[in-house]
């Protein structure tokens, strides 16, 4: 589904990720950890060209995507999550979810609400759409964020370490509700730090560390018998493995 | 009762004074709003890529911001070689002054949205113009409109610079009053109460928009 080739971004003369060759399949999870500033989120974020890469080539169902492609298009079929949620403040819980099948797809505004209430009662906020962003937890802002993201029916998923700012208790129920996607066969690609999480979902864990992958194996496998140094290095700073 | 009579003489010009509000209102909406257009245009100038039209807009806002509204007035009025009637002259000169001031909230209030937004929108499958129209510019006007309101309260007040040039707006008017009675006391307090009956509201609904919109952020 999507295939990177020697893909490498730079900012000016700092290098955040090098030679990265990746693959998904459709209905693949992967989940990629890894050390902080290894360029994980970089790369995530180069997938949908939301991040111009500085070299090397992407490939989306087998057709090159570059600067001059249509992006747009391309974009409604990866949907994003972001550590930050990214909202948008201006509008309502259900007016986040609707405004880009409304104004990308020209969707009617009532079969963007029902495709909008389906995707809401499946992240448990049914009861928040009237609420603005600013009214609700961090636990919630990201489930809309997710429903947003799944309302444009995507092909695949990026999430970027979706819990990285939440506070310790909604971590939970937004794992949940990816693993619910996951169970349901969503392609995914996941940056997150959380071990269990990627244990209990990825097909395939990627290490990316000093700009490269370095060891891709599945979840199991890599924390059990981690074959690089730098892997096993990684691992033993992280507790409860 | 020298007083009384001063106050009844100054009762009398009461019409008068008022004759210089429709000047003072029509600067004031007429320069907020060529102010207004060129101010956008400078602000955008301003956070473009292009280096040419930001060393502009750079050189225009300092420039109009390093000098005295006063000396621009004068300028435009008697130095220019442009022809025009004192009305105009100030027209020409409070737009090109709010502009400078105006671009620059403008400007900030383009830059305060954060990058995730625009990342948001372009995620979702919207392109440049729309991410624009439907997810920065809405949020900038909420941040824009207090301060907007602030500086045309600030362009309200600086109307009364254009006396110098001979235009008969509300200050003029209260001097002229002061010269005929002999008291300047009346008068220009009269007019400082008139500039008030427009300044105080105008400034209680920047604070009120200003607690509105940080509510709902």
């Amino acid at each position: 589904m999507i295939k990177t080739v020697n893909l490498t971004k730079k900012f000016g003369d700092l290098l955040v990720f090098e030679d990265v060759n990746f693959k998904i399949e459709k209905g693949e999870r992967v989940v990629i950890i890894g050390p902080s500033g290894a360029g994980k989120s970089t790369f995530i974020r180069c997938l949908n060209f939301i991040e111009f890469p500085t070299s090397g080539d992407v490939y989306f169902d087998g057709k090159k995507i570059d600067e001059n492609s249509n992006l747009p298009a391309i974009r409604q079929r990866i949907g994003m999550v972001f550590q930050h949620f990214n909202l948008f403040p201006h509008l309502t819980a259900l007016q986040n979810v609707t405004i880009a099948p409304i104004k990308v797809k020209r969707m009617s505004e009532k079969e963007a609400n029902e495709i909008a209430m389906y995707y809401l009662s499946k992240v448990g906020l049914a009861d928040r759409i009237n609420h603005y962003p600013s009214q609700l937890s961090g636990g919630e802002k990201q489930r809309i964020a997710i429903a947003r993201a799944l309302a444009m029916k995507p092909d695949l998923m990026l999430f970027d370490e979706p819990t990285s700012a939440l506070d310790v208790e909604m971590v939970k129920e937004v794992l949940d509700t990816i693993e619910k996607l996951a169970f349901e066969g969503m392609t995914m690609i996941v940056v997150t730090h959380e071990i269990s999480f990627a244990k209990e979902v990825a097909d395939r864990l990627i290490f990316m560390a000093d700009h490269h992958i370095v060891e891709e194996n599945t979840p199991s496998e890599f924390f059990a018998h981690p074959r690089t140094e730098r892997a096993k290095k990684f691992l033993n700073k992280i507790v409860n493995i | 009762m020298h007083l009384w009579h001063n106050f009844s003489a100054i009762w009398r010009s009461v019409p008068f004074l008022l004759k210089g509000l429709p000047i003072t209102l029509s600067l004031t909406g007429l320069s907020g709003l060529i102010g207004v257009g060129i101010g956008l245009i400078l602000a955008l100038m301003k956070i473009s890529k292009n280096k040419l039209f930001r060393w502009f807009a750079l050189v225009y806002i300092d420039l109009f911001r390093g000098t005295p509204l006063l000396l621009q007035i004068m300028i435009v009025y008697y130095a220019l070689p442009l022809n025009i009637d004192a009305f105009s002259a100030a027209i020409i000169a409070l737009s090109l002054n709010a502009a400078a001031y105006l671009a620059e909230i403008f400007r900030a209030g383009i830059e305060s949205i954060s990058k995730g937004q625009m990342e948001a929108a372009l995620s979702v499958g919207m392109n440049y113009s729309q991410a624009m129209r439907y997810i920065i510019i809405p949020q900038t006007i909420r941040r824009i409109i207090p301060p907007t309101t602030n500086e045309i309260v600030a362009l309200l007040k600086d109307t009364s610079l254009v006396m110098v040039i001979g235009l008969a707006e509300i200050v003029y008017k209260a001097k002229q009053i002061g010269s005929a009675t002999a008291n300047f006391l009346t008068p220009l307090m009269f007019a400082a109460i008139l500039y008030l009956i427009f300044t105080i509201p105008l400034t209680r609904y920047a604070e009120k928009l200003e607690r509105r919109f940080s509510r709902g952020d």
